[in-house]
């Protein structure tokens, strides 16, 4: 049996990739003006200005439904499936989508109009200053002007590079899937804001860093001090004005409405063609390489936290439950477990992230290593608990009766046993630990889904970046059931 | 302290109740060096409460009891002291079921530094050879009989060179006929001279191997005496009852 899962697996996925080339049935384009997305299920980005005139359009007779993604590439990807019937976004990245995606096309009617201005931390005036000077050179000089050529109108290729070089770093936060303002290339990072950002660091002496992550996320890692700067296509709202500063306009923009396109059937591409889009094109399966690196060393520290922690805080319980007196240490263990298990595991990665490090630049990976550590150590300790007390307390009697202190009898006698009977249960646990580092992206890390992610915001395509991760996952998955299965049978042999 | 030379442990105005049930009712004992003691009685009569007091697996709530003439909860004696001078077999042999038989052994004398790593070994060894069991080394507890768990429990217990053994109804939870290759175990043991006290439901077995039988009866020591005494001339109504019964 356990030498057919293999098998059964390739069957599934490969039902699966069936399914992802089988197109039919698309519904056909009802939306024709803005008026028709009264009733209509729309989608948008999360945190979008969009987002926030769509759930405002109609009133109550004529409401839309909207439909909130966290990526523009999802929701255009759920348009040209017909899963909605419009998307509601701002007329660049809108251009530059239909250039990839022949299917779908945009209104005349434009939704509304808007400005796009940087987001600076509320209390940082003095930076304010300096920017809104720093853009106001950069209209002056025409290299503003330079840029948007090269991206909106294309009529030219000039790109602003960045001449400081500095210790002193000015920190972007984006999120690069909003092209032409920013998107992710075989450079890295470009876009207009990119090359604005870029302008700025060097108006004030210094080298630029970029921080790639959820457009949600971007405020609170400005006011947070996570970065210094927000350039994302933000539109000034009075909502947001509230809690962050905005610099100057320095794009205006259209929020547009984007339809499948009755007179065009999207092209069927042979598979060929689109292993070669989604992985071979631009190196593009370097972001999955890199994914992968990041979601193993991730997994694998945070585990070996886990464990440590685990070890410790089932060690604490079970001396108190057997012996007693260390009821403080034992209340702290108490209050860990409630809370780590209580909380989703991504409110708890954000927390550490924006709250706990809020004023300390620290490696991402890091943070990751240590909110999985942490939210892995409370589920093992417990585990390891429950092989504690699977172990009968005549043993630990025996134990002391010999003389054995409590710390011989824990690590001679309890611990082997109480480890090897929570092996399986542990497996379990980081067979969950591996998958749920998948959140990591919320925090800007390309691990193995984000790397998929980027390849989809670059290909407009679903199923094979989808489906290469999730075979990923499953050998890194299987791989360790097996090593797992392979150290239980060594120590079961130790026993009979 | 005021303890005759060869008195070995001394249990005064001893007192433990588990919760309402008062278990144990201001018992008094004096314990001699080579005394082998037989504690008979119905069971729930507090005879493995008492026993395990000596150990230290019990905290009582009045009453003292003087290991070689020194308060066992005195400040500054450790617990262990007292342990790796007490040593217990329990009924249902509590071996460490994740080491061998040899480890089982040596465990205790190498950890606790009583021994070194190769002397422990040769004890263990030589206490395997004594209980019968010689080639079972590398056996693990869950591939023995309940008769060889036992005799290996034994041997564990001696490995500490103890003063004193405490039994613990060591045959209760043994097939029939696997009850009279522990029960000689103990009998060499009483001959070599070994200080014991049995807490056990042979009765045959008490009278051969006890030179004091005490009778447990609602948490107080009705009777006690020489095996003639009790078992041929018992005065207590309760003990009379308690034997017609068993015999």
């Amino acid at each position: 049996m356990f030498k057919k899962i293999p098998i059964w697996a390739i069957l599934f996925f490969s039902f699966a990739f069936i399914l992802g080339c089988n197109d039919n049935a698309i519904p056909a384009n009802k939306v024709f003006a803005v008026k028709d997305l009264a009733h209509k299920k729309v989608g948008v980005q999360i945190g979008n200005t969009a987002d926030i005139y769509a759930s405002d359009f109609g009133g109550d007779t004529a409401k839309i439904q909207v439909e909130r993604y966290s990526k523009l590439t999802d929701a255009i990807q759920a348009l040209s499936q017909g899963k909605i019937d419009a998307v509601l976004c701002d007329d660049q990245p809108a251009k530059a989508f239909l250039r990839q995606n022949q299917s779908l096309k945009i209104l005349d009617e434009v939704f509304v109009e808007e400005t796009y201005a940087g987001v600076i931390a509320k209390n940082n005036t003095a930076l304010l200053d300096t920017v809104n000077m720093a853009l106001k050179n950069l209209k002056i000089s025409g290299t503003y002007d330079s840029i948007f050529n090269t991206y909106i109108n294309r009529s030219s290729d000039f790109h602003y590079t960045q001449k400081v070089k500095s210790e002193n770093k000015l920190i972007l936060s984006t999120n690069a899937q909003f092209p032409p303002y920013e998107f992710h290339s075989a450079n890295g990072i470009e876009g207009i804001d990119i090359e604005i950002a870029r302008y700025i660091a060097d108006y004030m002496n210094r080298s630029l860093e970029i921080q790639d992550i959820e457009f949600d996320a971007i405020i609170n890692s400005v006011n947070s001090g996570k970065a210094d700067i927000g350039l994302a296509g933000f539109t000034i709202t009075e909502e947001r004005k509230k809690s962050i500063l905005f610099t100057t306009p320095y794009a205006e923009s259209k929020i547009v409405v984007i339809v499948r396109d009755n007179n065009k059937i999207s092209k069927t591409e042979s598979i060929g063609e689109l292993l070669h889009k989604n992985f071979i094109k631009e190196a593009r399966w370097k972001f999955i390489v890199e994914g992968l690196g990041n979601t193993l060393i991730i997994s694998f520290f945070a585990a070996f936290l886990g464990i440590c922690i685990g070890i410790g805080v089932s060690f604490v319980r079970f001396a108190h439950e057997t012996m007693g007196g260390m009821k403080f240490l034992n209340t702290i263990c108490k209050i860990y477990l409630a809370i780590i298990r209580g909380t989703p595991v991504l409110v708890q990665l954000l927390i550490i992230y924006y709250i706990v490090f809020s004023s300390v630049n620290v490696n991402k990976i890091l943070v990751a290593v240590i909110a999985f550590g942490i939210n892995s150590g409370a589920y093992v300790s417990e585990i390891l608990r429950s092989g504690f007390k699977a172990i009968d307390p005549g043993q630990i009697e025996a134990g002391r009766s010999l003389g054995l202190r409590f710390r011989h009898i824990l690590s001679h006698i309890a611990f082997p046993q109480a480890f090897k009977t929570s092996l399986p249960s542990m497996t379990n646990e980081f067979i969950t630990l591996i998958k749920e580092t998948s959140i990591c992206g919320y925090i800007g890390i390309t691990d193995l889904t984000r790397g998929g992610d980027i390849i989809r915001s670059l290909t407009y395509e679903a199923m094979l970046p989808l489906l290469a991760v999730a075979v990923i996952y499953f050998i890194l998955v299987a791989g360790l059931s097996s090593c797992v299965a392979r150290l239980e049978k060594r120590l079961k042999k130790n026993e009979r | 302290m005021n303890a005759k030379p060869n008195t070995i442990i001394q249990v005064q105005n001893l007192s433990k109740s588990f919760g309402n049930l008062q278990v144990l009712k201001n018992i008094s004992l004096d314990v001699y060096q080579g005394d082998v003691i037989a504690i008979i009685g119905p069971s729930g009569c507090g005879k493995s409460t008492f026993i395990r007091h000596l150990n230290m697996l019990e905290k009582q709530d009045e009453g003292k009891i003087l290991f070689n003439g020194k308060d066992i909860y005195e400040k500054g004696l450790h617990s262990r002291f007292v342990r790796e001078r007490i040593g217990m077999v329990f009924q249902q042999f509590n071996l460490f079921k994740n080491l061998t038989v040899l480890k089982n052994i040596m465990l205790a004398p190498v950890t606790l530094h009583k021994m070194t790593k190769s002397e422990a070994e040769a004890k263990a060894k030589e206490l395997l050879n004594k209980v019968g069991l010689s080639g079972y080394e590398n056996h693990y507890p869950s591939q023995l009989s309940g008769g060889q768990q036992q005799r290996i429990a034994i041997a564990r217990a001696m490995a500490m060179n103890p003063d004193v053994l405490l039994f613990d109804e060591p045959t209760s939870a043994l097939d029939p006929e696997m009850v009279g290759e522990v029960l000689k175990i103990i009998k060499d043991l009483a001959n070599s001279g070994m200080t014991m006290l049995i807490v056990t439901h042979e009765m045959n077995f008490a009278k051969s191997v006890a030179n004091k039988v005490l009778f447990f009866s609602e948490g107080i020591i009705k009777e006690q005496g020489t095996p003639q005494e009790i078992f041929e001339n018992p005065k207590d109504e309760r003990l009379k009852e308690f034997l017609s019964v068993i015999h």
